[in-house]
């Protein structure tokens, strides 16, 4: 049986570990430096993050050996169980104002939803692959975004906008990959950018165009047409009017909803002081302990969300290339293993995983230096985070699973 | 069930590996544009984060009388500040700091409210504290949260004198005056500046060089260590003032002015240089130096004798009889009179419909230009001067430098004034005034004002035969004032009669000679009318001994007669300076 495991393990596509390990011992490097300069005694973010590259491997190895078949079988019911532990969460105490962890009565906490973004993922996998859709028909669609609306719906009341935004991602590139015409895909994606784009004129206007052109090209029926396009218009139109209703802290509570790591010292110091440490860093670093944005604090989160800005700072511009391409050319050879998989299974998962990944390195390193809003979203093996550490690596163990020739 | 096959166009594989790969492009990009092209922008924004520079205060120059000794001195005190951040119950450290020290709460209220700039810099609650006072605050320093001190060198003042109007005063200065002061930004809100006196005029002297250390803060406002590569400068101390004041005399003219109003100046006719200035009533040079309160400073505005106001540089006065001698040259010079060109004093004169009286209602008798200058004659001054135009009259008095300012080293001064038929006609029109104006201007009456300054200045003039050097406390001026056009026989003519001013048994200066023997003195008096009540008693004159020299002006206010009331002050003054010059000579 061991030999059997041995067998399976030669045969994973192991050189994508090469990428998992190199971000890691960044990551490492990154919060030693904390630790060290800050004179934190143990347990500090460091050495509890090296405590949990224990279970994350060997979670890693479990998910890489067991039974494609297996998996295939009970995933359904995984889900089910996942579904639970989202929501167990809310039955205990908030913590930092958020139902996110369970309490394991133990040193640390879980943290249910981490693992809820690849449960989705292979439940959709399961359901896409099971049955012949007609991808032609929008009615194709409605199932598979159900699946990943309930567990997305439970993460957005914790409050988790930016886990549930990764939990919705997945299924927009896994329709894709059954052949989801992209017009529809737009569809899904149309309202939300009507809503965001309304409360700037000039970028609503290059929308409500942007769409009129899609709708023209994409030819569908006239009604159909009309009703979608003056559908949207509408709603951007009316959402900024809503919003002028709502009283102040009617705003300030949705804002917080979207926004929950607003700061105390008002909103934008934690982008202001990450873009000053990545800023100051410049094309080779302050050096490796050196950065005076991370060890005088003016860096907020600095271990998870905004270790990007760490390194930015202590390693430079340099550095943080290099690890836009470890990463792109891990995500790359994910998708290649999807696309060279010879079953629409173990190809689905790893779309969905590959989306994961992408949309975790996006979301952070674009929070980190100001693109987007700040959603506290962790980078996949280099932020600080137990949780999230072993599901990275129990990913990257059903990459290794399901990016395997064979079929057993 | 995972036989269903893998069908993937090729395409939909690219167009995500695509999508992945334009979301990175955009990333590094923004990575390139923060790290390598704004990297000047974030790097000082780190820099401002993370460096604090605190100055420190340079020990400003003292100021010193001519033979060294000290006038103004510094020393420590301290000052209390807050720390927004690390105060706990700001209200519990008022009433502790005020219990300890003595010190009102809302004093240390309204300061906290005006030095405040944010909650990680220290805030000045106090300053002037004594060591004893602080000491009692160290005590209940645990009461205290986010209390410090610093040491500041403070003004303090030499006790023998007070020469208030010479040294003036330092003043904080304000948001307003930073912003005039731009060329020199290196002030600060709450420095303290050269607001008066010599400490305004050679501020830049006396100010030195503040120092700088830098020093590492953290995000909550802690120090954190040095920085590196900030080098820290220690303060430069400003320069010493060696003014040519001296002491002594200083003491004795202020002692003699006390409750008289008035000005007195001795100088060295021979450099230009003030060994005395007296601006009687004066104030406590350290009045503003600490707290002022309030009650004090409406007692020192309100006071009708103006002890703020520089009599000597900025009083202006009409000059009486000391004028006659600037009248005499121009007849001497114009040939108006001869020496031996005689009238008739009986006390008063009559010009047209006008009677102009001489000060001796029972007048002079046969009067020559010698008896005029020597017995104060104004009937003769009445009678020459009717020759000459008010215009060359003005320019003979800018000559002796009436109506011109001194240039001496300090702030302000007031010019006087000259009259000519220009402003004569302006002030009274075209027909507004006749020729007995000019009467009246020529014993130094009417229109005519001087500052007791200038006399000082036209007093080495003519002690010197017009080869003095401008007046000054502090740095000489090395070009000799312009000489008047005057011939040598006016000025030894002039020279010899003031003289017999003072030897005469008639002269009205007589009682300005201390008799000391080889003590040359020569001089004038002056007892100027004014609508203020009594005349202005005025006295000017210089005495010299063994080649050395000086010159006195003193002017009392409704003194009354200059030879009587003036002129005594100035025998004091001769006596202490010569006497003590003879002691040093014996004494080497």
């Amino acid at each position: 049986m061991f030999a059997e495991f041995w067998q399976k393990i030669k045969s994973s596509p192991l050189s994508i570990l090469i990428f998992s390990i190199l971000l890691l011992s960044l990551g490492l490097a990154s919060l030693y430096s904390i630790a060290l300069v800050q004179q934190q005694p143990p347990p500090n973010a460091f050495s509890k993050q090296s405590l949990f590259l224990i279970p994350a491997f060997f979670l890693m190895i479990i998910m890489t050996i067991l039974s494609k078949r297996l998996i295939h079988k009970y995933i359904y019911l995984i889900y089910g169980i996942i579904l639970i532990a989202v929501s167990i969460p809310f039955l205990g105490e908030q913590v930092s104002g958020a139902y996110r962890w369970i309490n394991t009565g133990l040193e640390f906490t879980v943290q249910p939803s981490e693992i809820a973004k690849w449960v989705i993922v292979i439940a959709l996998a399961r359901y896409l692959s099971d049955h012949n859709l007609q991808m032609r028909n929008f009615s194709s669609m409605i199932f598979p975004l159900i699946i990943s609306l309930i567990p997305t719906l439970i993460v957005i009341n914790q409050p988790d906008l930016g886990t549930a935004l990764v939990m919705m991602l997945p299924v927009i590139t896994m329709l894709f990959w059954v052949g989801a015409r992209p017009f529809h895909l737009f569809l899904i994606v149309a309202p939300f950018l009507s809503i965001l784009t309304a409360f700037n004129v000039t970028v609503f206007t290059f929308w409500a165009i942007m769409l009129a052109l899609i709708i023209f090209i994409s030819k569908p029926q006239l009604w159909n047409g009309v009703t979608l396009y003056f559908g949207n218009i509408f709603l951007g139109l009316i959402f900024p009017f809503m919003w002028n209703l709502l009283r102040p802290h009617q705003k300030n509570r949705i804002l917080t909803f979207i926004n929950p790591d607003l700061d105390p010292l008002g909103a934008g110091y934690q982008i202001i002081q990450s873009k000053t440490a990545l800023g100051s860093g410049g094309f080779l670093g302050k050096g490796w302990g050196q950065g005076t944005q991370t060890h005088l604090k003016f860096l907020p989160v600095q271990e998870s969300d905004f270790i990007v800005s760490v390194i930015g700072e202590e390693f430079g511009f340099i550095t943080l290339l290099v690890m836009l391409i470890l990463f792109i050319w891990m995500i790359i050879k994910i998708l290649k293993l999807a696309f060279t998989a010879s079953d629409r299974f173990s190809g689905l998962i790893l779309v969905g995983i590959s989306t994961i990944f992408a949309a975790h390195l996006f979301v952070n390193c674009g929070m980190t230096s100001g693109l987007i809003p700040v959603k506290g979203l962790p980078l996949p093996f280099i932020s600080y985070g137990g949780s999230f550490l072993v599901s990275c690596f129990m990913m990257l163990g059903l990459v290794l699973n399901f990016g395997r020739e064979e079929i057993d | 069930m995972l036989r269903s096959s893998n069908t993937v166009s090729k395409s939909r594989y690219f167009i995500l590996a695509i999508c992945i790969i334009s979301l990175n492009v955009i990333l590094a990009y923004r990575f390139f544009q923060l790290q390598v092209l704004d990297y000047d922008l974030y790097s000082q924004r780190s820099d401002n984060n993370r460096i604090r520079a605190t100055s420190i205060p340079a020990p400003r120059g003292l100021i010193r009388d001519r033979n060294g000794e000290i006038i103004v001195d510094n020393y420590p005190t301290y000052v209390v500040f807050g720390i927004g951040a690390e105060i706990v119950d700001i209200h519990k450290n008022f009433s502790v700091i005020s219990h300890t020290t003595g010190i009102d709460t809302s004093i240390l209220r309204d300061n906290y409210k005006s030095y405040y700039r944010n909650r990680f810099l220290p805030t000045r609650l106090a300053k002037d504290l004594t060591i004893s006072q602080l000491s009692r605050l160290e005590e209940s320093k645990d009461k205290l949260t986010g209390i410090i001190y610093k040491q500041y060198p403070e003004r303090i003042f030499n006790p023998r004198i007070r020469a208030s109007h010479v040294l003036g005063y330092l003043k904080e200065i304000n948001q307003d005056m930073i912003s005039t002061k731009s060329s020199t930004n290196d002030y600060q809100f709450g420095d303290l500046i050269g607001w008066s006196g010599l400490e305004r005029q050679y501020e830049s002297l006396l100010r030195g060089k503040k120092g700088v250390s830098y020093f590492q803060v953290d995000s909550f406002g802690r120090e954190a260590g040095n920085v590196k590569g900030h080098d820290n400068s220690l303060p430069q101390p400003g320069q010493d003032i060696y003014t040519t004041l001296d002491i002594t005399l200083q003491e004795l003219l202020e002692s003699e002015f006390k409750g008289k109003k008035g000005a007195g100046i001795v100088s060295n006719p021979k450099t230009g240089g003030i060994l005395s200035y007296v601006s009687s009533p004066d104030y406590a040079p350290d009045l503003f130096t600490g707290l002022i309160s309030k009650n004090d400073w409406e007692s020192i505005i309100t006071d009708p004798d103006k002890p703020l106001l520089n009599r000597v540089s900025n009083g202006t006065y009409p000059p009486g009889s000391i004028y006659k001698m600037v009248v005499a040259f121009e007849l001497l010079e114009k040939n108006f009179v001869s020496t031996d060109w005689e009238i008739l004093c009986t006390g008063s004169y009559e010009f047209y419909d006008r009677t102009f009286r001489c000060w001796n209602e029972f007048g002079h008798g046969k009067v020559n230009l010698e008896k005029a200058i020597i017995q104060s004659c104004d009937v003769f001054f009445y009678q020459a001067i009717q020759n000459v135009s008010l215009d060359e009259l003005k320019i003979r008095s800018k000559e002796f430098l009436h109506g011109i300012p001194t240039n001496i080293d300090l702030p302000t001064e007031m010019k006087g004034r000259v009259p000519d038929r220009q402003f004569m006609n302006k002030l009274y029109g075209r027909w507004g005034w006749s020729k007995g104006a000019l009467l009246n201007i020529s014993i130094g009456q009417g229109e005519i004002l001087v500052t007791p300054l200038q006399m000082a200045a036209y007093i080495n003039l003519l002690a010197t035969r017009g080869s003095t050097y401008p007046l000054h406390l502090v740095q000489q001026n090395k070009e000799l004032i312009e000489s008047p056009m005057v011939s040598k026989r006016s000025w030894k003519l002039i020279g010899e009669y003031m003289e017999k001013t003072i030897s005469n048994t008639k002269g009205t200066g007589r009682r300005s000679d201390p008799k000391i023997q080889g003590l040359k003195i020569a001089g004038k008096t002056g007892t100027a009318e004014n609508p203020h009540g009594e005349p202005h008693a005025w006295f000017l004159g210089y005495g010299e001994k063994n080649g050395e020299m000086i010159s006195v002006v003193i002017m009392i206010e409704n003194g009354g007669g200059g030879g009587s009331v003036a002129a005594p002050l100035a025998k004091k003054v001769f006596k202490q300076y010569f006497s003590r010059t003879l002691t040093n000579l014996v004494s080497q």
